[in-house]
């Protein structure tokens, strides 16, 4: 089995209304991966900027992921959310971004929407109308039934590490 | 020849320089943190930093130019050695309190890299205890000397299952890395090439 290392981290986000946010990100990746080490899913600190407007969460990343096939190339599924005063979550945004397949390291810039309220919605809800399985949001068969306006963007730094992927006769 | 089964990564480099807009006289303590599968073999794996200040030619950039170098040994790539930084300065009174925690990867493609990281400080969560934070890190971190004892470990590499932790994030550190890597490609790992996300040309 080829074998795929992910180091890295989610660095930043910046451009959403608010600027006090955390993110929720996981990992999906199709049936011929399977995660050998490190956490799937998690949650980065929330941060409150002082210098700047990009909210740091600086949150590591380190996976070990083995695989039988190329189809269902790992993603991560990003969800950033904002706190305000009163201790209350608001959606932020939804993003997706494939782990970069070339080895070596990348800057990733990940752009995000939300679903977009309706007027009545803007006015009760604090922070908009959530998806209620945030995991179809990774996949493409079912965004055309959404309609959706554009968050900030999400800052990656994502390292690859391949092996064993010459074996197979796999160009990276 | 047997295949290796073991990789080396050797590490060398500088925490180059901060910037904290509103803090003066900090200095750096530096540590790495990494899996279960590796073992630093030479160098040191901690150290503190001078006392630096910000000056008429550099009134808004603290410069440290601290040397790191470090060797590991690993069978594994997963817990990469990960650099974690704490910054300390002091408040009111004198007393050492922490300006920042951050941490980075150690980059794993060979070369010379520059990376600039956040730098965050737990948030309390009630006013009161915001405006008496400085005085409790104070007290914990002085022994009866009066010299500033080594500050509880930061958060930075903790398990994401933990609820939401509140920081503010007021500053950032640059730190620049030379990366050098033995026996990784004879295990069958393949680095890529090319400049890390800032670039071989920044000196």
């Amino acid at each position: 089995m080829a074998e795929l290392h992910l180091f890295g981290q989610i660095e930043s986000g910046c451009g959403f209304s608010e600027r006090r946010l955390f993110c929720k990100w996981g990992l999906h990746a199709g049936a011929a991966w399977t995660l050998l080490a490190g956490a799937g899913a998690g949650q980065t600190q929330l941060d409150d900027p002082q210098v700047g407007d990009a909210a740091q969460w600086g949150h590591p990343l380190d996976l070990h992921l083995a695989t039988k096939g190329l189809q269902g190339w790992p993603r991560l599924l990003l969800e950033v959310w904002h706190v305000d005063g009163w201790g209350r979550r608001g959606l932020a945004g939804y993003g997706v971004c494939h782990v970069p397949s070339a080895p070596g390291c990348h800057r990733v810039t990940c752009v995000t929407w939300r679903p977009r309220p309706t007027r009545r919605q803007r006015l009760l809800a604090p922070g908009g109308p959530e998806l209620r399985e945030p995991a179809a949001a990774a996949g493409a068969a079912d965004r055309f039934r959404l309609r959706t306006e554009a968050a900030g963007t999400v800052r990656l730094q994502l390292g690859v590490l391949a092996r064993h992927m010459g074996r197979f006769g796999v160009a990276l | 020849m047997a295949a290796p089964s073991v990789f080396l990564l050797a590490v060398s480099g500088e925490i180059e320089s901060g910037e904290f807009p509103g803090f003066d006289d900090l200095y750096c303590k530096f540590s790495f943190v990494y899996g279960q599968d590796w073992v630093p073999t030479a160098g040191l794996e901690e150290g503190i930093s001078q006392i630096t200040s910000k000056s008429s030619v550099s009134p808004t950039t603290l410069v440290w130019n601290f040397p790191i170098d470090i060797t590991f040994k690993s069978t594994n790539p997963f817990g990469w050695p990960q650099i974690v930084l704490s910054v300390y300065g002091p408040d009111f009174f004198g007393h050492d309190v922490v300006r920042g925690y951050g941490a980075v990867h150690v980059p794993f493609v060979p070369g010379r890299h520059k990376r600039t990281i956040a730098m965050f400080v737990p948030e309390s969560t009630s006013r009161l205890q915001q405006l008496t934070s400085n005085f409790y890190f104070a007290f914990c971190i002085h022994n009866s000397a009066g010299a500033p004892e080594r500050a509880p470990d930061p958060p930075v590499t903790i398990p994401p299952s933990l609820p939401v932790i509140r920081v503010r994030s007021q500053g950032f550190v640059t730190v620049c890395f030379n990366v050098m890597t033995k026996d990784l490609h004879k295990l069958g790992y393949d680095v890529g090439q090319g400049p890390g996300p800032q670039g071989l040309q920044q000196a």
